[in-house]
């Protein structure tokens, strides 16, 4: 193969992350024997575990959940009885205090105080009733949403840890990709079906891998290489061959030395400003241009191994107060009991949001370990004299940013890799896409039936939403009863013709009006004395034959009237519902909006 | 998936809603039928020396109705009846009438 022109199909994987590796792993079950190209010396990229004197830790934190079944159903394929489920706690520390996330009414009411309770109530009517006109940023999406002191109390400060520019200067599509997409069906679905406990079980426990999220890779590897596959680590593709619109090769360099891997297909998560950069010939200048222009946020952990057996019960803790500059603290012990080596120790991960180059990210591990300390200790959660040892791990590219041009430039570098003929971008950062692992491995699977089975799969459209909202869909049990009732939902709530139901109610008042009048004016005798009181209202009538014409035209204006009062009074009844599910609906998403992290 | 959602709400907010004019009629003829079958029994149990004077001038239209409990199942009868038969023509007049100006706006006709 190497230094060969191939003579059947043969793939060759750029990354290995949970993208690449499920495509590797897919692309081995139709007897297909990948090539993995990984830069690190371990696999797992972003959900990798690493580990220091026999303690694991693992980068961000990654529980295992989806509703996607085909992800489900490799995980466990996989790791089989390796998974443990675990209980899922997490808090904010904020001014000192400790609130439940998910924020709990109570426990914010209680921890905040009377006082700041009642203002943020205040500040939450006033935002309702005076919200900003546009939404263009952060700040004025999450304000018109929860008021101005919930947004600085709660949202600010750990936005801005993680993003390291202001809220006011980060694009509200950020927070608004994932409750935008909430759909009416879904919407009104929701209203109509209680939850089962299987929805408060994926918010409140989650499975874990013994080991780590590490552990689910490494076995993904292995199966790769049974099946014939190959997954090369320490291989850091530095050039990528095409001729036009084709690939041709990679270039990867390993233990200094440059090696030329043909393929017949490519399939790349490496970060998709590397992947242009790395093209030979070169990009046109646009799209170099716009994959220049993409940028990523990174953070760094510094873990610290702690003499104590258990220190705090959550998962992690989202530090939102300024005086320190961790912004999230992981306890791997709880996310599982075999990521410690020793029980009576504990290790806890720090973690750092910066940026590849500044000043954080170039600290001295040393001096961050120092920092972590100090921190530690300030914080409360355990004594600076308590932690014994420790050690900084720094990821890189963790978070694609959407600042305010992103779009744009993104759509530029899509169009030309869309035009690649044999090859493929996937995962979180060869798509630039805030996915999350389960997602991620979901456009390797997708990738591999575009390839294999000439599906058109759009991968770029595979996004991190469908995790919470579709929760409300699984919901209901029967897939078919699920579309029968959403179709009669949606039919039901469309709207009523104003103008149809006023010339309907009135053409059948004026007639009803008409033949009342014309019986009676038939039948003769004491002609209708109830039915001429009518009169009163409608001046000129009587009951008579000239009056069952003007009845006509009285009945139709009346009818027209009421039936046109009836149709948008119902309209605007629904609207309001509508409003109402709507917001509710965004509320329950926002409150986990730090999850999205 | 986000495009099909999208059409959805656009639908939504679009396109008007069609009645069905069976369950319309038979809605408004239970609910004509039992307001009838109900005012007539509620003045029948009061009682008193004329009972429902003004409500026997239904009988004027409706042959064979009085304010008697027999008299309230003719007009329970009658009442379902006029009701189906105004209910299915207003929806299906609002349908024929919502049907030709959603054509209009889409630029059918």
């Amino acid at each position: 193969m190497t230094g060969e022109g191939p003579t059947e199909k043969q793939v060759v994987v750029i990354g290995g992350g949970p993208a690449g590796l499920t495509a590797g792993y897919e692309l081995t079950k139709f007897d297909l024997r990948p090539v993995v190209l990984e830069k690190e010396g371990l696999v797992g990229g972003l959900a990798r575990t690493e580990s220091y004197k026999g303690f694991h830790f693992d980068m961000g934190g990654h529980r295992f959940f989806t509703k996607v079944e085909e992800v489900r159903k490799m995980w466990h394929d996989v790791l089989g009885g390796e998974f443990l489920r675990r209980p899922r706690l997490s808090r904010i520390y904020y001014n000192g205090k400790y609130f439940f996330y998910p924020l709990k009414p109570l426990n914010a009411l209680f921890g905040l105080g009377f006082w700041q309770s009642v203002l943020i109530v205040l500040s939450y009517i006033r935002w309702q009733l005076f919200p900003y006109r546009r939404e263009d940023t952060f700040e004025q999406w999450v304000t018109n949403r929860f008021g101005r002191r919930l947004f600085l109390t709660f949202f600010k400060t750990y936005t801005e840890k993680v993003w390291g520019i202001s809220c006011s200067e980060l694009k509200a599509e950020w927070a608004a990709q994932r409750i935008k997409d909430l759909s009416l069906k879904t919407a009104l679905l929701s209203m109509f079906f209680k939850p089962k406990t299987t929805i408060k079980t994926l918010i409140e426990e989650f499975d874990y891998p013994r080991l780590g999220p590490g552990m689910m890779w490494n076995a993904v590897k292995s199966e790769i290489e049974r099946r014939q596959g190959e997954v090369r680590l320490k291989s850091d593709v530095v050039g990528i061959k095409r001729t036009g619109n084709r690939i041709e090769a990679v270039v990867a360099r390993r233990d200094g030395l440059e090696e030329i891997i043909r393929g017949t297909d490519f399939i790349s998560s490496m970060p998709v400003t590397g992947f242009i950069k790395a093209l030979d010939p070169p990009a046109p200048p646009a799209v170099l241009n716009a994959a220049a222009r993409l940028s990523y946020r990174d953070f760094l952990t510094v873990v610290l191994i702690v003499n104590k057996p258990q220190i705090f019960d959550d998962n992690w803790i989202y530090i939102h107060d300024p005086s320190v500059h961790v912004g999230r603290i992981q306890n791997f012990k709880n996310w599982s009991p075999d990521m410690v080596p020793d029980p009576t120790q504990t290790s806890l991960g720090l973690e750092y949001f910066c940026t590849e180059g500044d000043a954080v990210w170039t600290m001295a591990d040393a001096d961050l370990i120092e920092m972590g300390r100090r921190e530690i200790d300030r914080i409360g959660l355990a004594r600076y004299e308590d932690v014994v040892d420790g050690c900084v791990v720094r990821v890189e590219k963790a978070y694609p940013v959407y600042d305010s041009d992103y779009a744009e430039y993104l759509s530029v570098v899509r169009e030309f890799i869309d035009g690649l003929e044999n090859c493929q971008t996937i995962g979180r950062n060869g798509l630039h896409r805030y996915n999350n692992q389960d997602h991620a491995m979901l456009t390797g699977m997708l990738a591999v039936r575009n390839l294999v089975l000439g599906q058109k799969n759009d991968l770029w459209s595979v996004n991190t939403d469908a995790e919470y909202h579709e929760e409300i869909r699984e919901q209901v049990t029967d897939h078919d009863l699920e579309e029968v009732l959403e179709g009669a939902l949606t039919q039901v709530f469309l709207k009523l013709d104003r103008v149809a139901m006023g010339l309907s109610f009135g053409l059948t008042a004026g007639a009803l009006l008409f033949l009342a009048t014309l019986a009676l004016v038939l039948k003769g005798g004491h002609v209708g004395p109830n039915l001429g009181l009518l009169g009163q209202y409608f001046p000129g009538y009587t009951v008579t034959a000239a009056g069952s014409v003007l009845g006509l035209l009285y009945g139709f204006a009346s009818g027209f009237v009421v039936g046109w009062t009836v149709a948008f009074l119902r309209n605007a009844t629904v609207f309001l519902y509508m409003a109402v599910v709507h917001r509710r609906a965004e509320l329950q998403a926002l409150r986990r909006l730090l999850d999205y992290f | 998936m986000a495009d099909e959602k999208r059409l959805l709400e656009r639908m939504a907010l679009t396109r008007a809603l069609h009645l069905n004019a069976t369950v319309q009629g038979v809605v408004t003829g239970l609910v004509t039928g039992l307001a009838i079958f109900i005012a007539t029994n509620w003045l029948v149990l009061k009682g008193g020396e004329v009972v429902g004077p003004h409500l026997a001038l239904l009988g004027q239209f409706l042959i064979g109705y009085r304010v008697t409990f027999a008299g309230s199942l003719v007009g329970f009868a009658y009442g379902f009846t006029g009701g189906y038969l105004v209910g299915y023509v207003v929806a299906g007049m609002y349908n024929w009438a919502a049907h030709r100006r959603e054509r209009k706006r889409l630029g059918h006709v």
